[in-house]
This record gives C-alpha cells, sequence and structure tokens, in this order.
C-alpha cells in the first residue's frame, strides 16, 4: 500500500478534531496494548504481529470514530490467535482487559462485543487473513551474514517497527534487512559487503531504516501526554 | 427467472435467492443459491456461530484464510463472503458431484484416459496448494469436487493449514484414515506435502480398483494393510522410521509384485503409483515432479474434462422421484444417488439399502470438522463393491491379519 492511502483520516473523525498525529498515536498505543494484552494471555510474537497488522488494516478502511479501537484491539488479537492456529478464548481476554483497566469503563467489553466486533473487522479485512512477517527472514539474513549475535537486538527493532505502519506498505524481507542495517550501523559492524551481495536495492533499505530512526526520535519528546490528548478526543463509546 | 420464482426465494444480502437446501454439515447449513450479479448457480455455507461462545468457526476461518489465498482452476472457489442476521455466509462456486460418487457409480465406465484426467486435476490442484505452502490434510475422493464443465476441484480446506516454518509441529490425527500416510500412522508431529501425495496416490488406486484400496478398520490396522500391499518397510528404505512416536515394529512381511493388486494399470500407470506410495516422505515423488512423470505424456492422453463420465447432478430432483421402485431394477434415466445406492444390494434386503441411502445423505452437507472425519469415515459404506468389471471383481490385496 501506499502511505498515501494509509494517512487518512476519516471525515467522521476529522470532524472530531482528530489530526493526522493523533491518528498514528492512536494507533501507536492500540499497538502496544495488543502487545501488553498478548503476554497475558501468553501467545507467539507471530500472534501479537498478525493481530497488530489487522488492527491497521482496518483503520485503512474504517475511522475511529466508527470502529472503536479500544474494542478493536482485543478483538484483533483474538482473531490473529485463531487464524494462527493458537486459539484464545474470549473470555480470557475480557479478563484480562478488566484487570488492566480496573477502574477504566472505556475498556469495559463483554464477550458478546467481542463477538460481535470480530464479524466486522474479518468484513473489514475483506476476509484476507494471511499475513507475513519480517521475522523468518530476519533469522535467516542473520545466519547468512554470520551476525547472529545480533539475533536480539534486531529482533526488538522488528518488534517496534509494528507501532508504525511499515508492514502495510514495505515487503517485510525489507522491513527485516533495515532492521539489520539500524543495528549493524549502531554496533559498529562491517556489513557493506554482505548487503552489496544481496543485490536489493539499498536505497529502499537506507529509506525505511531513516523512517524508523525518525520513528523513535519522534518518540522522545513526552509521547504520554500527546496519546492522552489524541484519545480524549476520541468518542466515549461508538455506536 | 420467472416471478413465481421469485416469490418462492428468499434474497440474502441483496444479492443472492436462496434456493433449496443441499445439506447440514458440521458447521451449518449449506443451500444451493443464484448469484443474480453473475446469473450463476452458486452453493451457500452458513456458518452457525459456536454455541461455546468462540465466535466464527475455527474450521472455517481456517477454509476462508487459505481460500482467500487460493485461486486455481482446480481449487474450489470461494466467490464471497459475508455476514448475515449475526450468521457469517461463505459462497462457493456450485458444484455438481465429486469423484467418490463417479468411483461408485457402477453405470460409469471408467477408461484408462478417464483415470489419467482425474489424477492430472487432482495432482495440478496438489502442485498449486504446495507451491503456495498449503497442506490440504483431507485428500479423499468425495473432497475432490466436479463441476458442470467437467473441471475437477479441490474442495474442503478445513483441515488445511500453511506450512512455512520447517520446525512448527502438527497433529497427526488428521485425513481419513484410509488415506492416512504411514508417517502420520506413526505420530509424526513433522510433516509436509508428501502425506496430500500419499492420499492422492489412494485416490488414485481407488479410480483403479473403483473401491478404497487400504480400508483398514484401526490405526494398526491401517498399517497392516499397508504393509500387506506394499511390504513392511526396512530402514534402509526409510531411516527416519524408527524415530518416531508411535513406531511398533511389524512382523516383515514381502511386498506382492504391485501389478498383482492393479491388473489392468499400465506400466507407467503402476510407476507413477508406486513413486507415490513411497514409504520414506522424503523420497516420496512431490506434485510437481508427478506431474511430470510419463505416465501423462505417454499415450492415451487424458481426457478433456468436459468429455469426462459423470454422475447424474447432485441433490437434483430427489424429491419428484415417486416411480422408483428399488424391485424395477436399474434404469439409466434413475433419478441420482438413492437408487444408485440401492442397485448393487437388491437382493440384500431392503433394510440395509435404506440404512446405506440415509447414510449417503450425510454427505451431502460440505461442512467437516477435524474431529469428525474419522468417525465419519467409519461409517461410510464403501465396502460394497461397486465394480465396474461386473461379474468379474477386482483383486482385493491379500492381507495377512
Amino acid at each position: 500500500m501506499d502511505p498515501e492511502d494509509i494517512d487518512v483520516v476519516q471525515p467522521l473523525d476529522r470532524e472530531r478534531g482528530i489530526s493526522l498525529e493523533d491518528f498514528k498515536l492512536i494507533k501507536m498505543h492500540m499497538s502496544n496494548y495488543i502487545t501488553k494484552l498478548a503476554q497475558n494471555v501468553k501467545v507467539r510474537q507471530r500472534v501479537v504481529a498478525t493481530a497488530i497488522t489487522y488492527m491497521r488494516r482496518v483503520y485503512t478502511r474504517r475511522g475511529l470514530t466508527e470502529f472503536d479501537p479500544r474494542l478493536v484491539a482485543p478483538t484483533c488479537l483474538y482473531l490473529a490467535a485463531k487464524a494462527e492456529e493458537s486459539t484464545v478464548q474470549a473470555r480470557l481476554l475480557v479478563f484480562y482487559i478488566k484487570k488492566m483497566y480496573p477502574e477504566d469503563i472505556r475498556y469495559r467489553f463483554e464477550i458478546k462485543d467481542i463477538l460481535e466486533m470480530e464479524m466486522k473487522i474479518l468484513e473489514a479485512l475483506n476476509y484476507y487473513l494471511v499475513v507475513f512477517h519480517p521475522y523468518r527472514s530476519l533469522t535467516q539474513f542473520l545466519q547468512d551474514a554470520g551476525m547472529m549475535d545480533l539475533m536480539q537486538f534486531t529482533w526488538g527493532i522488528v518488534n517496534d517497527t509494528y507501532k508504525m505502519d511499515l508492514i502495510l506498505i514495505h515487503p517485510p524481507h525489507l522491513i527485516a534487512l533495515a532492521c539489520i542495517y539500524i543495528a549493524s550501523v549502531s554496533k559498529e559492524k562491517d556489513s557493506i559487503a554482505w548487503f552489496e551481495e544481496l543485490r536489493v536495492d539499498m536505497n529502499v533499505v537506507k529509506n525505511i531504516s531513516m523512517e524508523i530512526l525518525d520513528f523513535y526520535d519522534n518518540m522522545m519528546n513526552n509521547i504520554e501526554e500527546r496519546i492522552n490528548i489524541a484519545f480524549s478526543k476520541l468518542p466515549l463509546r461508538s455506536a | 427467472m420467472s416471478e413465481i420464482d421469485n416469490l418462492l426465494t428468499k434474497k440474502v444480502a441483496d444479492r443472492y435467492l436462496k434456493r433449496e437446501v443441499l445439506g447440514e454439515g458440521t458447521y451449518g447449513v449449506v443451500y444451493k443459491a443464484i448469484d443474480t450479479k453473475t446469473n450463476q448457480t452458486v452453493a451457500i455455507k452458513k456458518i452457525r456461530l459456536g454455541k461455546q461462545k468462540e465466535g466464527v468457526n475455527f474450521t472455517a476461518l481456517r477454509e476462508i484464510k487459505l481460500l482467500k489465498e487460493l485461486k486455481d482452476p482446480n481449487i474450489i472457489e470461494l466467490i464471497d463472503a459475508f455476514p448475515h442476521k449475526g450468521n457469517l455466509h461463505l459462497v462457493f462456486e456450485f458444484m455438481e458431484s465429486d469423484l467418490e460418487a463417479v468411483i461408485r457409480d457402477r453405470n460409469i465406465v471408467l477408461s484408462p484416459a478417464d483415470v489419467k484426467s482425474y489424477l492430472q486435476m487432482t495432482l495440478k490442484a496438489l502442485a498449486f496448494c504446495h507451491k503456495k505452502w498449503v497442506l490440504h490434510r483431507d485428500m479423499k475422493p468425495n473432497n475432490l469436487l466436479i463441476g458442470a464443465d467437467g473441471q475437477l476441484k479441490l474442495g474442503d480446506f478445513g483441515l488445511a493449514r500453511i506450512f512455512g516454518s520447517p520446525d512448527r509441529r502438527f497433529t497427526h490425527q488428521v485425513f481419513a484414515r484410509w488415506y492416512r500416510a504411514p508417517e502420520l500412522l506413526f505420530g509424526t508431529k513433522q510433516y509436509g506435502p508428501a502425506v496430500d501425495i500419499w492420499g492422492a496416490g489412494c485416490v488414485f488406486a481407488e479410480l483403479l480398483l473403483r473401491r478404497p484400496f487400504l480400508q483398514g478398520s484401526s490405526d494398526i490396522d491401517q498399517l497392516g494393510k499397508i504393509f500387506a500391499a506394499f511390504g513392511t518397510p526396512k530402514p534402509a528404505q526409510w531411516p527416519d522410521m524408527v524415530y518416531l512416536p508411535d513406531y511398533v515394529e511389524y512382523q516383515y512381511v514381502p511386498a506382492p509384485p504391485l501389478r498383482s493388486l492393479f491388473p489392468m494399470a499400465s506400466d507407467d500407470a503402476l510407476d507413477l503409483l508406486s513413486k507415490m506410495f513411497t514409504y520414506d516422505p522424503k523420497a516420496r515423488i512431490t506434485a510437481q515432479q508427478a506431474l511430470e512423470h510419463r505416465y501423462f505424456t505417454s499415450p492415451p492422453a487424458p481426457t478433456n474434462p468436459a468429455s469426462l463420465p459423470r454422475p447424474p447432478r447432485k441433490g437434483e430432483s430427489i424429491p419428484k422421484a415417486p416411480e422408483i421402485n428399488p424391485t424395477d431394477g436399474p434404469t439409466v434415466l434413475s433419478p441420482p444417488r438413492k437408487l444408485r445406492r440401492v442397485m448393487p444390494n437388491r437382493t440384500d434386503g431392503n433394510e440395509e439399502n435404506v440404512h446405506n441411502a440415509d447414510k449417503f445423505d450425510d454427505h451431502v452437507g460440505e461442512g467437516r470438522t477435524a474431529g469428525a472425519t474419522s468417525s465419519r469415515n467409519d461409517s461410510v459404506p464403501m465396502s460394497i463393491d461397486f465394480s465396474v468389471f461386473g461379474s468379474r471383481p477386482p483383486p482385493r490385496p491379500t492381507i495377512n491379519r
């Protein structure tokens, strides 16, 4: 997908004063939320990545006002777990949501809410459920480059790329390469020869790397407050 | 479509005109409908939401997920999916029949060219799935559907899954038993496309014999039947065998000549068959290699799908058959299925016939789940010999148990 198709704030959301910046912050926060929720119910990283990708795909077609992100996020995790063959019970998700936000009525959902949203999400995704991720190629590349010592570091960077829309824009193997590029530069590993032999467009890899680094920079400035402001613009409970 | 038809049918989701129910599957009703957008006949599966409050049925979700990615002339097409009154509906192209009906219909004569055509389409479907990293895991004749144009299409992806990561462990409880590869019967958790090839080999054998080839009555018996047909594998033939979780040593049985089991088959057919039944899954022929086997280039050429012999249409005019009386014997114009089921048994007494016909109807529906597969297959009355060769039944493999 083109970034121009992704960075579109739906008319209803715009009416509520939600800016593109707010839109991105809310999606980032929901990605983190999915990750935390997933840690509680113990699913593989792959499921988390698929869930976040579903959530990001949904918001290329639907607005935040129309589809409450607080419900979309756990439902995407529910659906992704099923699609990745490691089902999580809806009641377990409901339990942990309550545990994470005991006081907050905006996060109060029942099993039936998740099941109803599941159907809507399937429709919004146009029933396309298979997602490819950078993790597999990451392992293969690092093995090939003899840089397995960078595994943990690059894996972390790949996880962070899900806080942005990169997975909707670039092929997974190029995202993996960009993460390896960042890691090898910051750890001062000489990887130039290896990258040259790959015969991939290094400009694309470097551009993705720049996007990731820009994102990290942007995260430094009182992020919590900006997220709170963005969320305050959402309706209490979507119709 | 006439006015009256319009009054009698119900429009679903503004696009589909609902017709008669085709059957009841394990996850919902299947009915016939007309797609007003294309004027095509379609089959709609209504997915009942699980009673366990777990949303969209897991098996249905698998099918949606994989069929969205698998678009091929030899794979059933998922045309559309939509929610309606809280239920999810899947729209498939309508298939008139399936290979099981072809194999069992004793009015049908399958020439070597016909068998070749059916096998080629089966292997094309598998080659496509495997290229897309999908294992079907439920190969059997009644999942090989036949369209109005004679094209064979692989259907029912409720057990299928992606096999990308080499270290993932899968369940070995897949396939109807008669089509299950020996590595699965020995409990392997890591397997690949070779399991589908074994299943396709069983279908090939069934096309040649006109009855299921290896009809085990339990998992142990299934291995016994396999070994009786191909000889007990020696470790040299299949080095990994002894390390499989449920491996047990079987008494050594030598293989009878394959020719003695398939007296009518050509040498090329036997050679391909033996390669599809290679014990070591690593050495077993792949779908792509099988398609390149000389069996497909040597004469006779595979029959053009449109000219293949087919049984009467599925689910057609069963209610309007008042003139049918089993004692009247076979007629060419006989309605499908029920009479056909009755014919070979005419002398066996009516109770049995009714019983078989009833069982058959359970199978009209497409919906099945993993758990139901094996037990259900046990009840399939497939052991009746529907030989095309009339008075001379094909030889069965000798079983020494």
